[in-house]
């Protein structure tokens, strides 16, 4: 993460306005069943994306529509089975709480284990463990076994180390705050400051007004296939207008 | 990138060991006590009940199974963890090599340990540390080599085939009996036994038994060959996961 090359890429890009992240004709094909010659299922079809450096881009569609599918490809956990993605030497990652935790570790060990596997170095995560603690709010908790969390506590816990990695392109599915009234409040307003701090964003959600609050283009995906970018009043407007479209196929194309 | 790895592995590493400790009421002990009450049953079966070998039987017997543990164990834990992980592996990117590896590391960790024990049980039972216990290295750093390729073979299939999981249980029943562990493969015709030794745990155990019982130096062009036959084996596995990774997100759930 201290590497300068993203951040040299990211400006890069940005001066000559490129996309960091293009996606075209993309499909993403799943099994649908473990079993030999099994059809497969393609949750994304043909979808068209152009994310720049410091869109916030929010991504509407009705459930099944191969949101999550799309999140995940533009994190580079799936590759696309057909279509071109071109993206920047930059790092994507989906916000993920609890990530990767052990019941029987401690709170201080769960938390230097996922922010490992989120890609932050050891010393990185020692230095923040501090920060770890004050912002779960979990006192001496914090060094007790997360099997003897609350889901409230383990949420925290996931929250506070999630927030520690700033990757270049930040991925959310549907969550923007959690645990608690008081500290859905807290974890909202920290996660809308780091939105607003100028990073590439990308949101997937339900909520029109999350995504009126948060984004300043929107993308409208149905059956796996991209219907309009742009605007995201446009979008959300043309969204709504539409029929309500039939069921896909199981073993689709 | 690659030190973050190394340091995502310690830790991890750490952390299932720690995390096992937790799971059981006598915790480390059952490092030793499963191991020992494994052996204890073998000699039971073997040397009390069916009255096999002479006097060198026990050391014999203690040995074989000693190695063989370290094999199996980490089959049997690196060998599904991926698998294992799924939910893990479609959340965030990383090289998945590093599953089959914590397990590894972690099953030699208790490996080491039983190895120690054994060493002061032979010390006290007529069979002093000699010169040869030089070439305990190399034989030791071999046999990891090989049971690191087979593991990582075995962790990169199961995902795509999870019925595997209950062949290869029996596959290793068989090779125990086919590697000598419980007896001595000199009985056999020279001509049989000429198949027997292509199996590198043959060559590796009857190296330690040299080393420990009779202070005998190892066959040193065989052990050789079980290296390099080793070291392509680890090449194809560590290959082969990075080469099916894509498919294991695309898995049904």
């Amino acid at each position: 993460m201290a590497d300068p090359a993203p951040d040299a890429a990211l400006r890069e890009a940005a001066d000559v306005s490129e996309p960091i992240i293009r996606m075209e004709n993309v499909g993403v094909a799943f099994n649908a069943q473990l079993r030999v010659g099994s059809p497969r299922f393609w949750a994304l079809e043909d979808v068209d994306l152009s994310l720049a450096p410091g869109d916030r881009l929010g991504v509407v569609g009705r459930n099944g529509s191969g949101k999550s599918t799309l999140l995940r490809t533009i994190a580079g956990i799936i590759t696309p089975d057909r279509g071109r993605l071109t993206r920047a030497p930059v790092s994507c990652q989906l916000l993920s709480l609890a990530l990767g935790f052990v019941p029987h570790l401690s709170g201080r060990d769960n938390a230097v284990l996922s922010g490992l596997m989120l890609g932050l170095r050891r010393r990185e995560i020692m230095q923040r463990l501090p920060a770890i603690l004050e912002f779960s709010e979990l006192g001496d908790f914090f060094d007790q076994p997360i099997s003897s969390y609350s889901t409230g506590m383990t949420m925290r816990l996931g929250f506070s180390v999630a927030m520690q990695v700033e990757p270049d392109v930040l991925l959310i599915d549907e969550v923007l705050a959690v645990g608690d009234t008081e500290f859905q409040q807290k974890s909202g307003s920290a996660l809308r400051a780091r939105i607003h701090s100028g990073k590439t964003i990308v949101f997937v959600s339900h909520d029109d007004e999350q995504i009126r609050h948060v984004c300043n283009r929107a993308l409208w995906i149905e059956h796996g296939r991209s219907v309009m970018q742009g605007p995201v009043d446009d979008v959300l407007a043309a969204y709504h207008a539409a029929p309500s479209p039939s069921p896909p196929s199981p073993a689709g194309s | 990138m690659r030190l973050h790895l190394v340091e995502l592995v310690l830790f991890s590493t750490y952390a299932e060991l720690r995390a096992e400790r937790a799971r059981s009421y006598l915790g480390l002990l059952w490092w030793i006590v499963e191991p020992a009450m494994n052996m204890g049953v073998y000699y039971l079966v073997f040397s009390v009940i069916f009255r096999m070998g002479g006097p060198d039987y026990i050391p014999f017997l203690l040995i074989g199974l000693t190695l063989w543990q370290w094999f199996k164990s980490c089959i049997s834990h690196g060998g599904y963890s991926i698998w294992q992980q799924l939910p893990l592996v479609r959340q965030v990117k990383l090289p998945l090599q590093v599953f089959p590896s914590v397990q590894i590391l972690a099953d030699t960790v208790k490996f080491l340990c039983i190895l120690a024990i054994l060493l002061v049980v032979l010390w006290c039972t007529g069979y002093p540390p000699n010169v040869t216990y030089i070439a305990l290295l190399p034989v030791l750093l071999v046999e990891l080599v090989f049971v690191a390729a087979c593991t990582y073979v075995v962790a990169a299939v199961v995902p795509l085939v999870p019925d595997l999981r209950f062949v290869i249980e029996q596959v290793l029943n068989v090779l125990m009996f086919l590697s000598g562990v419980v007896f001595a493969l000199d009985g056999l015709p020279p001509n049989l036994r000429r198949w027997f030794e292509f199996n590198p745990i043959v060559e590796l155990i009857d190296a330690g038994r040299g080393i420990l019982m009779h202070a005998q130096w190892p066959n040193w062009p065989a052990l050789g060959r079980v290296a390099l036959v080793s070291l392509a084996l680890y090449a194809f596995g560590a290959w082969l996961i990075r080469r099916l990774t894509p498919r294991y997100v695309k898995l049904p759930t």
